[in-house]
């Protein structure tokens, strides 16, 4: 592994990722509430309503940063989980792991506002329609990592079993989400219109860019502290955790 | 065992008449500084060691001193976190060991369902046969003729224990891992599997056995290696 | 005779684990079993009415076939885990990948197999017409292969856990949502009197790719299941 920059390799030792992740982790926490702040103020206050959609378009804010977020989080986890399968790098298994739940988590939230949003726009709560459909079939393959991690007593070889699963859904994925689209089309279900992207003014837009940086700093500052938490338990024997207990206990 | 039947037959020069007339290298098998790990603590490790043609190692170790575990890294079931393994000067690793070496486990890897004999060709579907030896001779050898179309879960845990010694009489393979072998057995087993592996070891082959009791050859003490717990 | 060759040691593996099932016939009637009587409850849910049945036939005999087959998968794996038989072909001289690939055809014979044989009877108890049935039978005999091949995978990952039917069920889902989507596409369009022929084609595509690529991804999540 000579190609990993000197860096990287020792970062990717628990107990420098630890106080690294310690020092980074309020930070980006700030941010993340800074750009929220800023974001939502732009998109509740600032923007004008839609001409078509009134104020209910505003939960945009929300739903497509989540959306975006339950993708990116899992592109994530597929590279950590693709380098804990192939070197087993601890890290790499831990920040696969603890990706799952945040990951779950804005998949779910894609999923209520996508159908809070649904109800005034559409007239219903739930559609087939082929975006939300995939981004249910998404969640499941999220439950279905958690699920396999907990389901091994031994947490690492857990990770790495997960982590397989992980790749074998990116192979997936693609494949889900195409499928849907054909199947939408074939049954011709409730035909909806989500307004293209390009129809977006500017006013609307500054908001939604802001609040997409700040669902990347919120991560970053979860998954620093999910990735501390799970270390030290992994850890829980090693030396660098006992010194730590012990200078933290005093 | 007064079986006319040649069980040994070597391994690496069985390709060309030429070759036979080479004397291989005496060291078959070497672990250097072995590791392995368990939650970052050591199982076993690092061990250095080897063995020669011809050569039984006994492993001695009590209860969870990784015994089983060394037999399974060497085996190539689990990933060793340090060291190397050489078989005859080569690395050894997933491809190059599959077929030269033969593992008896606790899990004999017998299917209860079926008979001993149909089990047996399944092992040498897989594996192969050394020559002028068939299932129903090693069947014998190991004293289970009348049983040989009984289905193995019917069998004793002893009877059960001698069809997978058959299996190791049956294929060729020079390196044997043999995990407890004496377990389960009377005395009359026990001595059998002494034959089984004195003969394989004057053949030129080689064991690693492992056993937390007293064991005794026939012929002379074997080296021992000592795993600490 | 000499070190095994490729074609005994697929025939070895195929043939034990053929007779395995066939000293079990019982556990290749249980699924059979299940997939008739869960047809049999649809009936009674949705009420007689022909047309109705007719179209949720082939949906509802895709999606019994699949919790049918979903039933049987545990098996594939976890005898020969318990009884020792998985590290001896792990150790054998022989390509893993191609050895998983025999038993997952021997356990796709001995439960798929006879699953797609009732389905012709299952679809006409629900009314499907007869040539979406020929449809659907072809149509089963892409989709269950697939399905045999992407469980195998799964099955292999969760060997190394306990007990784990619910767990298989939720990892499964996703990953046949494409299969049953083109399966069942194809009966509807054959019901409907559209061409059928694309969704078919789809699913051979992917059965040919998974052909190749599923017996290897089993044999690398089975060495991180038994890696403990």
């Amino acid at each position: 592994m000579k190609w990993i920059p000197r860096w990287m390799h020792e970062l990717s030792s628990p107990p420098v990722f630890y106080r690294f992740a310690g020092v980074m982790r309020p930070w980006f926490m700030g941010f993340a509430l800074l750009l929220t702040a800023i974001g939502l103020y732009g998109g509740l206050v600032l923007a004008p309503p839609d001409y078509q959609q009134g104020d209910a378009f505003r939960i945009i804010y929300i739903h497509v940063p989540s959306a975006e977020m339950s993708l990116f989080v899992y592109g994530v986890m597929a590279i950590a989980g693709f380098i804990a399968v192939v070197w087993r790098i601890k890290l790499a298994e831990s920040v696969a792991m603890q990706s799952a739940p945040i990951g779950a988590a804005f998949t779910f939230i894609t999923l209520v506002t996508g159908s809070l949003w649904g109800e005034p726009t559409w007239g219903t709560w739930w559609t087939w329609d082929a975006r939300l459909t995939s981004e249910l079939v998404l969640l499941f393959l999220y439950l279905g990592v958690i699920g396999l991690f907990h389901a091994f007593e031994d947490r690492r070889q857990g990770a790495r079993a997960a982590s397989f699963l992980v790749l074998v859904g990116v192979v997936n994925l693609p494949i889900v989400h195409y499928s849907v689209q054909w199947w939408h089309t074939l049954h011709q279900g409730t035909t909806v219109r989500l307004f293209g992207p390009s129809s977006i003014e500017g006013d609307m837009l500054w908001p939604l860019l802001v609040m997409m940086l700040a669902t990347k700093f919120y991560w970053a500052a979860s998954l620093c502290g999910r990735v501390r938490t799970d270390l030290l338990s992994i850890d829980s024997g090693k030396h660098w955790v006992r010194d730590l207990a012990d200078r933290e206990g005093r | 065992m007064d079986s006319p039947h040649r069980y040994w037959e070597n391994g690496t020069d069985r390709d060309s008449e030429a070759n036979r007339m080479v004397s291989p290298p005496p060291v078959l098998f070497e672990a250097r500084a072995l590791l392995f790990l368990r939650q970052d603590e050591p199982v076993f490790g690092p061990l250095d060691f080897h063995l020669d043609r011809g050569e039984i190692l006994l492993v001695e170790g009590d209860n969870g001193s990784g015994k089983t575990t060394l037999l399974r890294v060497i085996a190539g079931l689990l990933r060793a976190d340090g060291g190397s393994m050489h078989l005859d000067g080569q690395i050894l690793d997933h491809d190059s060991a599959q077929g030269r070496l033969l593992l008896l486990a606790h899990q004999l890897g017998l299917k209860g369902d079926l008979s001993p004999l149909e089990n047996l060709r399944v092992a040498v579907g897989l594996h192969g046969c050394r020559e002028h030896i068939t299932p129903r001779d090693a069947l014998r050898n190991v004293g289970l003729q009348g049983y040989e179309n009984e289905p193995v879960r019917q069998l004793s845990a002893g009877q059960k224990k001698r069809a997978a010694l058959a299996r190791l009489l049956l294929l060729p393979a020079e390196l044997w891992l043999l995990d407890e072998p004496f377990a389960n057995l009377d005395r009359e087993g026990i001595a059998l599997v002494n034959r089984v592996i004195e003969r394989h070891a004057e053949e030129g082959g080689a064991a690693l056995v492992t056993s937390h009791g007293a064991v005794t050859f026939l012929h002379g003490q074997p080296r021992r290696l000592r795993l600490a717990s | 005779m000499r070190p095994g060759s490729l074609r005994a040691a697929c025939a070895a593996i195929l043939r034990r684990d053929l007779l395995l099932a066939w000293r079990r016939r019982g556990d290749i009637a249980l699924p059979v079993l299940y997939a008739l009587i869960v047809t049999t409850l649809f009936p009674f849910a949705l009420g007689p009415d022909t047309a109705l049945l007719a179209r949720v036939a082939g949906g509802v005999v895709l999606v019994t076939v699949l919790l049918a087959m979903l039933l049987a998968f545990d098996a594939l794996f976890r005898q020969d885990l318990e009884d020792g038989s998985l590290e001896q072909l792990m150790l054998a001289p022989q390509p893993l990948a191609l050895m998983l690939g025999m038993k997952i055809l021997a356990h796709w014979l001995s439960t798929a197999l006879p699953l797609i044989i009732v389905a012709p009877v299952l679809a006409s108890m629900l009314h499907l017409p007869g040539e979406a049935i020929a449809v659907l039978v072809l149509a089963l005999l892409l989709a269950t292969p697939l399905l045999s091949l992407l469980g195998a995978v799964l099955v292999a990952l969760t060997a190394g856990t306990r007990r784990s039917g619910m767990l298989l069920a939720l990892m499964l889902l996703p990953l046949c949502v494409p299969v049953v989507i083109f399966a069942a596409g194809a009966v509807s369009a054959a019901q409907t009197g559209l061409p059928w022929i694309a969704p078919v084609a789809w699913l051979a595509a992917a059965l040919a790719l998974m052909l190749v690529l599923a017996p290897l991804a089993c044999a690398a999540a089975l060495r991180i299941a038994i890696d403990a």
